[in-house]
């Protein structure tokens, strides 16, 4: 378990702000944040690596605000992954349990078993430069759990990997992290990825803690339009009527907007769509008119690459988003009538605070 | 005048240009060094060169120069770390104080060593510790005066070339903040060590100003390499001047190939 209270630092580039988080026992934490928000440094303060001036941090019960790194029983897996060169995989992880002075034989017997753990018995004796950015992950993270630590710190793990490899570690985090049942804090930029793994999210902005909740909770209860934008600022509906009409579909009035939903549990609370889910149309578009409704163009906003609308149906306002190039040609202004048509698909469904 | 140079006819007249002045300096100094063959009487080479002096130069310039690159290495090791990992007000400055010895005159260097021992404190060292002036212990004085800041500026670029992560991991692992130094960044760093040590060791034994000005050029006494070439040039013994410059380049030319195999051999960080 890991307590922080009050915890704030200032370095040249970066800095915290009143941090207070506690990260439960078996708990996998994930702190999404941009580039630039802090989030490392947070890691690195848990870690021990800088020193705490204002704040304290509890590490399993213990204050470890001024304990060194060596002293605070963590796993930590830095970015990168930052194996030693000189030394192949098995001395690597390794390392700890010889600096530790275990005996050699119960290293060998923790190495084996960790390297089964993490599915890299294979690479025992090859060079540390020679591995995969999955494979370098695997070794980094056996490395850290070599010495059973209480708490696994893991900085932005799966960031430089490429996507097939990362989302197949997602999977693998959240294995290990049940088998181990290690509380854990991970690091990210990747929304989605913290979604898939995170048993709680905090949002983490400009070295302030905007959020903390569990991920569908944030994402469909935005307490900020900060945390809105970062989870891609989608339009979010509340439900004031839900009813199933068969074959895994529900259909829900949000605000006089009767939409039709893959859904098949219970009462629906909210829904959410991004607003490049949102097509608009000049003219009425063909075919049945489900998910599909007519609306006033209220503002118009150019971002870059793309252009978002505000469009006002019935008591909402959807905003929807287009490429720039669609948008000159479809030549729209504010105040002109447009159709809306929503992806199906896409539509987010939240049933209630206690569903994750 | 510049566009003219431009396009491939641009490119080629460079590359042609800088080419060219390599080939110059190349020509410059294999000149020098065929200068000396023709030069060269070998059947006097070979006497001087086994002659009672000279090896007694070779055995003192290896030996001094051991000692002093070892001393060097040992100090510069902490200062350069220092230099390079740590932060500390006036950081600045001692980085640029550290550089003075790279760029003043050795013989002013030796100079203000001999002035250092006509002060109480220093004539107290010479007189009742260790004696310096005008004695072999004068030599590695002079050699580690002159070589440390060249280690320190080596070992610092070394140290520079380091990720601290990985001392932060060792840590988290376990380390204190020695043993990660030992156990992780020295490691890291041996390739640099290596070559800081062969760079600052060739230098001892090639260095003149300071080590005459401290130890003074005394035969069998005080007679490094260098020191050798100078009493010999003095006393228009050509000869045997020559055979310690060839000593001296067998000696360079070996480290620098050394030193070749060693950089870039290993882990690139």
């Amino acid at each position: 378990m890991i307590e922080i209270k009050n915890l704030s630092i200032d370095l040249d580039d970066f800095f915290l702000r009143n941090i207070n988080l506690t990260i439960g026992d078996r708990e996998y934490f994930v702190i999404l944040g941009p580039t630039g928000a802090g989030k490392t440094v947070l890691i690195e303060c848990i870690a021990g690596l800088h020193r705490i001036r204002q704040g304290k941090i509890w590490i399993d019960g213990n204050n470890a605000t001024h304990l060194a790194p060596e002293e605070r029983s963590i796993g930590y897996v830095p970015q990168d992954y930052v194996l030693f060169p000189f030394l192949n995989v098995a001395d690597n992880i390794a390392f700890g349990l010889r600096q530790a002075k275990y005996p050699k034989t119960d290293i060998e017997e923790k190495v084996k078993t960790l390297v089964n753990l993490m599915g890299v018995s294979h690479l025992l004796h090859r060079d540390t430069r020679s591995l995969s950015g999955g494979e370098k992950q695997r070794v980094a993270l056996a490395r850290a759990l070599a010495l059973s630590p209480k708490v696994l710190l893991l900085d932005e793990p799966l960031s430089s990997l490429d996507l097939q490899t990362s989302k197949y570690l997602r999977l693998e985090l959240r294995r290990i992290h049940k088998e181990l049942g290690i509380s854990t804090l991970h690091i990210t930029h990747n929304q989605v990825e913290a979604e898939e793994v995170a048993d709680r999210i905090g949002i983490l902005n400009m070295g302030k803690l905007e959020q903390v909740g569990k991920p569908r909770e944030v994402f469909f209860y935005p307490e900020s339009k900060i945390v809105a934008d970062f989870t891609g600022a989608p339009n979010i509906l509340d439900c004031d009527y839900c009813r199933t009409v068969g074959r895994g579909l529900t259909e829900v009035s949000c605000g006089g907007l009767r939409v039709v939903l893959p859904h098949d549990g219970g009462r629906v609370e909210r829904i959410a769509l991004f607003p490049r889910d949102i097509y608009i149309s000049a003219a009425q578009p063909p075919g049945p008119q489900v998910n599909r409704f007519k609306g006033t163009i209220t503002n118009i906003k150019s971002s870059g690459a793309t252009v978002r609308l505000g469009v006002e149906v019935g008591e909402n306002t959807l905003q929807a988003e287009m490429p720039h190039d669609i948008f000159e040609d479809m030549d729209l202004t504010v105040g002109k009538e447009v159709f809306l048509i929503l992806k199906l698909r896409r539509i987010r469904v939240f049933e209630g605070k206690d569903s994750r | 005048m510049f566009k003219v140079l431009k396009g491939v006819g641009g490119e080629r007249a460079f590359n042609g240009a800088t080419i060219s002045a390599l080939a110059l300096l190349s020509i410059f100094f294999v000149g020098i060094v065929v200068s000396l063959f023709t030069y060269t009487d070998w059947n006097t080479f070979m006497s001087a060169l086994l002659s009672h002096e000279i090896l007694f130069a070779v055995e003192l310039s290896v030996a001094t120069a051991t000692v002093a690159a070892i001393i060097s290495i040992l100090i510069a090791i902490p200062v350069a770390y220092a230099i390079s990992q740590t932060e500390f007000p006036g950081k600045d400055i001692v980085d640029s104080m550290l550089d003075l010895p790279i760029v003043i005159s050795p013989i002013a260097l030796g100079a203000c060593l001999l002035v250092f021992f006509n002060t109480p404190v220093g004539a107290g060292i010479d007189d009742n510790i260790m004696k310096f002036v005008f004695a072999v212990p004068g030599i590695i004085l002079a050699q580690i005066t002159v070589i440390s800041a060249l280690a320190i500026r080596l070992l610092k670029s070394t140290f520079d070339s380091i990720d601290p992560r990985y001392e932060q991991v060792g840590r988290t692992l376990g380390c204190s903040k020695l043993e990660a130094f030992l156990k992780v960044t020295l490691p890291l760093a041996k390739d640099g060590l290596i070559a800081a040590g062969i760079l600052t060791w060739a230098r001892a034994v090639g260095e003149f100003g300071a080590t005459v000005t401290l130890a003074g050029a005394t035969a069998m006494k005080t007679e490094t390499l260098p020191i050798a070439i100078f009493l010999s040039l003095a006393s228009a013994d050509v000869e045997k001047a020559i055979a310690v410059i060839f000593v001296l380049v067998i000696i360079a030319v070996v480290a620098l190939i050394a030193m070749r195999k060693i950089i870039g051999r290993r882990y690139p960080i």
